[in-house]
């Protein structure tokens, strides 16, 4: 499906360059590390727990990469690590959500122009919507960039989201991954009719659904999506096509509910092969530049296991510090009591 | 702690036994789901059987060369009791630490 | 109240037995072993058995068996007519259970995580809680929500919160936590079966402890299941508790008796309604309170349990009901969790404040 017309010029309108495609691979594969290294740190015992994003590389970096981060505003789920890593987030910060640290991660949402991860499901699509109303009352050019799943679409605030965004004409880019499991239910016992994309029909928004896989499709739909949007004409819905390969978390057992079969034939090939052999396949890198790639990326998981592993609690006193800008005297006394009877970390 | 054997499944219609070529894992390591577990080969191909599920593997049945019959146990995980929800850990059970000790001069009316 | 329930129990008041107890030779066992996720999971399969309108329904709880595995193998006994998944959405799922009630079935849905309920709240609230009374007791809303409560897991945010007072706190709505595996099986199959709506907030840390179950009968003694229970007797001050905290103020009544202080331990079980009587009655012979909750002081069920003894025990009390709660922040990240839930040093304190307290 795509009911989005074509862009006549500017960035989205040609193909990609073979300097992009080549960072982009890069950039999956140090998602990918990272991701499957995060749970071998939970095994370690180094964080509690973790939802990993195995699959959905291409999803997650081709379309982070479209962001503008001096104008754009990224409004994630729990499971966005690949679209942070593609924005610069700092991930030592970023991963520490998954320490149990600080359950919004210790990043800086207005610089790094990533919202706090969004433990709600649909929590924040229709934040999105009203950081893109103000750029329209403001007079900017920002485009709010929302990202939600196929169990997600469920809930009713996605369907608000929606019909404000479209009624208000407010430049959102709806961003699903429709990755075919939330948790144990699979996208045909969760999307009356299969396809969230379909429903932007009726709130007379473009929609494009594309395969979530293929990174070079990911980045251009969502180039032409931020066209549209940033050019005043309102919403696009992204729908990206694409699997979850692993579990839904770092205790699900997916063998409750699927069979490895269902699986390999649901997963279909990796995103990350795809790129790799049409890079080859176009003559633009070789066995040097995988290499270095993958060493690229296992010395960043490095850094990172050990910023996270270096990284302490923070200290009780912010639990109340950080409830309001203006604090009250009833809490500055449950502080006072809190400092006198605890032992503290 | 459970224990959860795997028996040798079916990899072709009318196979009966496969021969282990290599065994990817050992007992004491952890494996991830779809992880390759093992090379077998049988009359018609040689294959890498996946792991149908996350754990510690116990026990592995038979060496290179070795056949194994439909339906035996290949392999053996260890499962946890405990096993923690879909979020979080289960919480340990420590003894009851205490700094504060009570005073008090108690008129028992 | 016999001491009977405090045989074989440790500090934690659960079960130090290994298996099975003995029983009459040709009888049924009545009294297993099990986790507060097994009896749970027993109790609803009753329910299911015996009242053939009761549906099982949420987010993962058919073929997956629940993210805590409450529902496990439900769906494979009773058919997935009985017990199924929904699609993601909390609303959608209390919404729904308004309609099934008005179509003569008894709905059990599960609210994955306590902070999912609040996506929900305006179908319980606004819908669930007052239909009985919109529609002049002829739409009754025999609604059992289940939802995994409080903290102590180290889990992400919203899976660690206390919703009791903001559920207490709406007319038509009644509300109960389980203690341990005994309270839970016996709770919710009382719950399952009453005609109003009732939260029935499990205290997910405990999911895992064993505990003795007497399948056969609820309360030693032939109490209510409505009412409070004594966990614990003891002449000098009263704990006020439930679901997970009542494990820990039994703990802190077995350290306070180091120091010969003898605390009496009661798990208030039903949150809404209070079991007023049962609070007069334990502190009329005690003379001090302390009520401690995992949820924030402001505003939190212990002021209403303080006013409640207040009322009823003003001329006996020897000083204030204390409260020990979490603080007025939102619930914190695991590595701070201990920070915010009560520990025994802070209930000490609490006791010792209580104890050391000079009228004038």
């Amino acid at each position: 499906m795509d009911t989005l017309l074509p862009v006549a010029s500017g960035s989205a309108a040609g193909p990609l360059t073979a300097d992009e495609l080549r960072e982009l691979y890069s950039l999956m594969v140090a998602v990918r590390h990272l991701d499957t290294s995060a749970i071998a740190w939970q095994r370690q015992g180094i964080i509690p727990g973790y939802a990993p994003e195995l699959g959905q590389e291409a999803a997650q970096v081709g379309s982070g990469y479209a962001v503008d981060t001096t104008r754009d505003f990224v409004f994630p789920t729990y499971r966005e690590m690949g679209v942070a890593r593609t924005m610069g987030v700092d991930m030592v910060a970023y991963m520490s959500t998954h320490k149990a640290t600080w359950h919004g991660g210790l990043y800086n949402p207005l610089e790094s122009r990533l919202a706090p991860i969004q433990a709600v499901v649909a929590g924040s699509v229709l934040h999105a919507v009203g950081w893109a109303h103000g750029q329209t009352l403001d007079g900017k050019d920002g485009v709010a960039l929302t990202y939600f799943g196929d169990g997600a679409s469920s809930q009713g605030d996605v369907h608000e989201a929606m019909n404000f965004a479209a009624v208000m004409k407010a430049p959102v880019v709806f961003f699903v991954q429709n990755n075919g499991w939330a948790i144990s239910v699979p996208t045909e016992r969760q999307v009356a009719g299969g396809s969230v994309a379909a429903r932007a029909a009726g709130y007379g928004m473009p929609a494009l659904k594309i395969d979530g896989d293929d990174v070079a499709a990911v980045l251009e739909a969502t180039r032409r999506a931020f066209a549209h949007a940033r050019s005043g004409n309102g919403p696009v819905l992204i729908e990206a096509m694409t699997y979850r390969r692993g579990p839904h978390s770092t205790s699900d057992d997916p063998g409750r509910y699927r069979s490895l079969d269902e699986e390999r034939d649901g997963a279909g090939t990796d995103p990350i092969e795809r790129l790799r052999q049409r890079l080859q396949a176009d003559g633009i890198a070789d066995e040097t530049f995988f290499a270095g790639a993958l060493a690229a990326a296992k010395a960043e998981e490095e850094q990172i296991r050990t910023g996270i592993q270096a990284l302490g609690s923070r200290p009780g006193t912010e639990m109340f510090d950080l409830v309001f800008q203006e604090t009250t005297p009833a809490l500055q006394a449950q502080a006072a009591n809190w400092r006198e009877e605890s032992e503290h970390v | 702690m459970a224990e959860i054997s795997f028996p040798l499944p079916d990899l072709g219609e009318g196979l009966i036994e496969a021969t282990v070529l290599e065994w990817l894992v050992s007992p004491g390591e952890q494996v991830e789901r779809n992880q390759p577990l093992v090379e077998v080969e049988t009359t018609k191909s040689a294959v890498e059987l996946p792991s149908p599920q996350a754990g510690k593997v116990v026990r592995i049945y038979g060496g290179p060369g070795d056949k194994i019959n439909v339906g035996e146990p290949l392999i053996v995980f260890e499962v946890p009791d405990n096993t923690a929800g879909i979020v979080g850990t289960v919480p340990k059970e420590e003894a009851p630490k205490r700094r504060v000790r009570l005073s008090a001069v108690l008129d028992e009316d | 109240m016999s001491n009977s329930i405090l045989e074989g129990t440790n500090a934690a008041g659960e079960s130090t037995a290994d298996d099975t107890v003995a029983t009459p030779a040709g009888s049924e066992p009545a009294t297993t072993v099990m986790s507060m996720q097994q009896a749970l999971n027993r109790a609803l399969d009753e329910v299911l058995a015996d009242n053939p309108k009761a549906v099982i329904f949420g987010e993962d709880c058919g073929r997956l068996g629940g993210v805590f595995r409450i529902t496990d193998g439900l769906q494979a006994k009773h058919g997935a007519q009985r017990v199924f998944d929904t699609p993601l959405a909390e609303s959608g799922i209390l919404g729904m259970s308004v309609g099934l009630a008005m179509a003569g079935f008894h709905p059990i849905p599960e609210v994955q995580f306590d902070g999912f309920a609040y996506p929900a709240i305006n179908q319980i609230v606004c819908q669930i809680a007052r239909m009985n009374y919109r529609s002049r007791g002829t739409l009754p809303m025999p609604v059992t929500l289940r939802v995994p409560s409080f903290g102590g897991i180290r889990a992400p945010e919203h899976h660690g919160e206390s919703l009791e007072a903001l559920f207490a706190h709406v007319p038509g709505l009644k509300v109960v936590s389980p203690s341990n595996p005994h309270e839970a099986y016996h709770l919710l199959k009382y719950a399952a079966t009453r005609p109003d709506p009732v939260i029935f907030m499990e205290p997910k840390s405990r999911y895992w402890q064993k505990g003795e179950v007497d399948t056969a009968r609820h309360d030693a003694g032939g109490g209510s299941p409505t009412g409070a229970k004594v966990m614990r007797e003891g002449r000098h001050l009263t704990l006020v508790a439930w679901g997970a905290m009542v494990a820990r103020c039994l703990q802190v009544a077995e350290l306070a008796a180091e120091d010969g202080i003898d605390i009496e331990v009661l798990d208030l079980r039903w949150l809404k309604p209070i079991d007023a009587e049962a609070l007069a009655a334990s502190v009329r012979r005690t003379r001090r309170a302390v009520v401690v909750h995992e949820a924030p002081l402001t505003s939190g069920l212990g002021a209403e349990v303080a006013q409640l003894i207040t009322q009823s025990c003003f001329d006996t009390l020897r000083a204030p009901v204390e409260r020990v709660t979490g603080f007025d922040v939102p619930y914190p990240s695991g590595d701070l969790e201990d920070e915010y839930i009560p520990n025994i040093d802070r209930i000490l304190f609490g006791i010792q404040r209580v104890l050391e307290y000079k009228r004038g």
